[in-house]
């Protein structure tokens, strides 16, 4: 049937997260004061019409699944289609002896659910993008180039953990694939690609039966040549979650409104899970600038320049300045906090003082007593 | 599917004493403390009392409320059995009327309650802001085996004459009810919440339809009737935070409550939680120059300016160098840079130009001050001065109270 099919892509563990990747996947990392990072690629597909996403996991995925639920807060909880999760077989509580290796081993070991998709094409994206993808346009211009794979590049060689960049030649086709490089050259590939559902089978068993387990060097480097690779260059914001610092200068980027403006393009709205939270208060003495807040928090202290997820308090006397404060964190009266990063239920005793540098964010992981 | 609790919230009001605020909306679905509207305030208490079937009685400009209420998913009343019914008047083979009165509005729904086969109904208005159990209720209902059990609150005896006054014997059974007497002889106000036993309440209905004198309204005539006839009234003791948001002012006045969790409206407090339905917006942003005081804001809004004492509803915008101060701002409303907006109620969608001046201090109007009120819609070109106690449609034409 005509139409595009979703697959998200997030089994892969980052390190570089530190304590933000290890607890949960980089997928369900939170972002910009009420998202979570597969919110995006989610609504981007869903924006896009597709009616089927698959998501495949691996390890610590249950904060991914509370995330998810039934799919509902997208439109994805479906009587035929809808949300669609693809946890490992051999799950072991951890990270599990061996997560997948590339896309195309974690995709043959969901075959069954490949072979089942009904839609013509496929669009396979990262679970840490952040961006507000136009998928509708990147389908209709593959459609008409006629490739057998777009790639999505951003217009940038910025420098990513595991980055993928391509050299583009004459006419947009994909020329040399560069792969995790220590020194970036080409454009960032935003790990998102549309094929034909019919091709990506032929792709993943060919690969099967010749041992080869990586999207990227067994099929994007290794047959550059014989396939039509397109690529779809994307102008606006797109980041890659992938380390703390990554992390924490993508955050703060959104307090440009040029930015917000983009992703958060009102035509293609951004979906998340709701938290029934009351309205964010500002109290008599707080003092609030350039800043984001999520719902239900309660502020009597001083916010600047930070990012604020829900039902945050900050209790009077306490300065907040340039801090990612995650879901019902509590700053104590005078404590005083900059680049800090705190994860969910943290809370910062009365009078305590914590500073990172902006190149250097201080993480403070989930639940810790400060 | 027998349920031993059915709720039926009226919700058909006209809210005519909200005049031009309404819009195309009926009044529980006007917006309220930001991010809710009215009627989430009786669906929670039902949610969070475990009456899990709720009928809504509508009738006047359903269309946004119905949208609203949807599948009654937010609420968790979507449920197999049971969830949230919008029950219209409907046309059946012998004719059919419109809703007459709140009696009327359950009488011609009663083979919809009958579907459950329940031993109580309560009843609920669609127009209060409160936090209610109402299984504690239903509780009190069965232990003073009455017929019908209607929920009071003491109030100062100075506006004891505003309200239906109960009067109780020692075991706080009713004896006599006034509507709005001018010589109380008690202080325990009827807040409209009742809880019926379904047998009893099904017979007054037909009966009371039967009586073409009547003007079928519960305060009017079933309560009344009932205890001429000697049936088993208990009142039921509310002593939480209650407002009938029916007016204009009262609206305003819940509104700057919730600011103050003194007040007895704590909507922050998570062991009873008031649902919604919202939208889908980024996070809010306070700008470089705001100046945000005492305020409740939400999702999608962009605030600039400054905003003191005031409520605003999701994807605001309030502009530099432009002033929010005592007011209520609905969704979507934008006051441009430069603006100065007070003591106002700004409907859905409003647009107030550069430097337009809003409303007005009761200081500054020693004559005749009153709430500024726009109509959703309104767009005021720049400069325009509208004075306190003026109220706009969404013309920007003139209209009285």
């Amino acid at each position: 049937m005509k139409g595009l099919h979703g697959i998200i892509f997030a089994y892969e563990r980052r390190g570089d997260l530190q304590e933000l990747g290890s607890i949960r996947s980089s997928a369900s990392i939170p972002f910009g004061g009420r998202f979570r990072a597969v919110d995006f690629a989610l609504s981007n597909l869903v924006n896009a019409g597709a009616t089927d996403v698959g998501i495949i996991l691996h390890g610590h995925y249950q904060s991914l699944l509370d995330h998810l639920g039934t799919g509902k807060d997208w439109d994805l909880s479906r009587k035929r289609g809808g949300l669609r999760l693809l946890p490992p077989f051999n799950y072991r509580g951890d990270w599990g002896a061996m997560p997948y290796r590339g896309h195309i081993e974690a995709m043959t070991a969901v075959r069954s659910y490949l072979e089942g998709i009904r839609q013509d094409y496929v669009v396979m994206m990262d679970g840490d993008l952040v961006a507000n993808l136009p998928v509708q346009e990147i389908y209709e211009s593959h459609v008409k180039s006629g490739a057998d794979i777009t790639v999505v590049c951003a217009n940038d060689s910025f420098m990513t953990e595991d980055g993928t960049y391509f050299q583009v030649g004459e006419g947009g086709r994909i020329t040399e694939v560069f792969i995790h490089p220590h020194t970036p050259r080409g454009l960032r590939g935003l790990g998102t690609y549309i094929v034909s559902k019919k091709l990506l089978l032929e792709l993943v068993d060919d690969c099967a039966a010749k041992d080869q387990i990586s999207w990227r060097a067994d099929v994007l480097q290794a047959r550059r040549d014989t396939l039509k690779i397109q690529s779809y260059i994307w102008k606006g914001y797109a980041a890659q979650i992938r380390s703390v610092q990554e992390y924490y200068d993508r955050s703060m980027q959104l307090l440009d409104p040029a930015i917000r403006a983009d992703l958060f393009n009102a035509r293609r709205p951004i979906r998340a899970k709701n938290a029934d939270l009351s309205s964010t208060y500002v109290g008599a003495d707080g003092r609030c600038v350039n800043s984001l807040f999520g719902d239900g928090c309660s502020i009597e202290g001083v916010v600047e320049n930070s990012i604020l997820f829900p039902g945050v308090t900050v209790e009077s006397g306490a300065v907040v300045r340039n801090c990612v404060i995650f879901k019902e964190c509590v700053i104590r009266k005078d404590a005083q906090l900059s680049y800090i990063i705190a994860d969910k239920d943290v809370e910062v005793l009365e009078g305590r003082t914590l500073m990172g540098h902006a190149t250097y964010p201080i993480v403070l992981s989930k639940g810790s007593k400060v | 599917m027998k349920k031993e609790c059915v709720a039926m919230l009226l919700a058909g009001g006209q809210g005519s004493r909200l005049y031009v605020l309404t819009g195309d909306m009926a009044k529980p679905a006007v917006p309220f403390g930001g991010k809710y509207r009215i009627i989430d305030f009786p669906l929670s208490n039902c949610t969070n009392s475990g009456i899990d079937t709720v009928g809504v009685l509508t009738q006047y400009r359903p269309l946004e409320l119905n949208g609203y209420i949807g599948s009654g998913q937010p609420w968790d009343l979507d449920g197999s059995s049971g969830g949230v019914h919008i029950l219209p008047p409907y046309q059946g083979s012998k004719g059919g009327t419109w809703y007459k009165g709140t009696a009327n509005a359950i009488y011609q729904n009663i083979g919809f309650i009958d579907m459950y086969d329940p031993e109580y109904v309560v009843i609920l208005s669609g127009d209060h802001i409160y936090k209610m159990d109402y299984s504690k209720m239903v509780a009190r209902h069965k232990e003073a085996n009455a017929a019908c059990t209607i929920s009071v609150m003491e109030v100062p005896w100075a506006e004891a004459p505003r309200f239906g006054i109960m009067s109780v014997n020692d075991d706080d059974m009713i004896t006599e009810f006034a509507e709005k007497p001018k010589e109380p002889k008690s202080n325990l106000a009827s807040m409209g919440i009742y809880v019926f036993s379904w047998k009893a309440l099904r017979q007054y209905l037909t009966e009371d339809e039967a009586d073409p004198g009547s003007e079928n309204d519960f305060g009017k005539n079933i309560i009344p009737n009932m205890l001429n006839n000697q049936e088993r009234m208990a009142a039921y003791r509310f002593d939480g935070y209650w407002k009938d948001v029916g007016t204009l002012e009262s609206l305003w006045d819940a509104n700057m409550d919730m600011l103050a969790p003194e007040s007895g409206l704590d909507l922050r407090d998570q062991s009873w939680p008031i649902y919604a339905r919202s939208v889908s917006a980024p996070p809010a942003f306070l700008g470089a120059g705001s100046r945000v005081t005492h305020s409740a804001m939400n999702r999608g809004s962009v605030l600039e300016g400054t905003v003191e004492n005031s409520v605003l509803s999701p994807n605001v915008t309030v502009g530099e160098g432009a002033a929010v101060r005592y007011s209520v701002l609905f969704p979507g409303v934008v006051v441009e840079p430069g603006a100065v907006v007070e003591y106002a109620i700004l409907g859905e969608n409003c647009r107030i130009g550069r430097d337009c001046h809003v409303g007005g201090t009761p200081e500054n109007t020693p004559e005749g001050w009153g709430l500024t009120v726009l109509a959703p819609q309104c767009e005021l070109p720049e400069g325009r001065a509208v004075k306190a106690g003026i109220m706009l449609n969404s013309k920007g034409e003139e209209v009285s109270k």
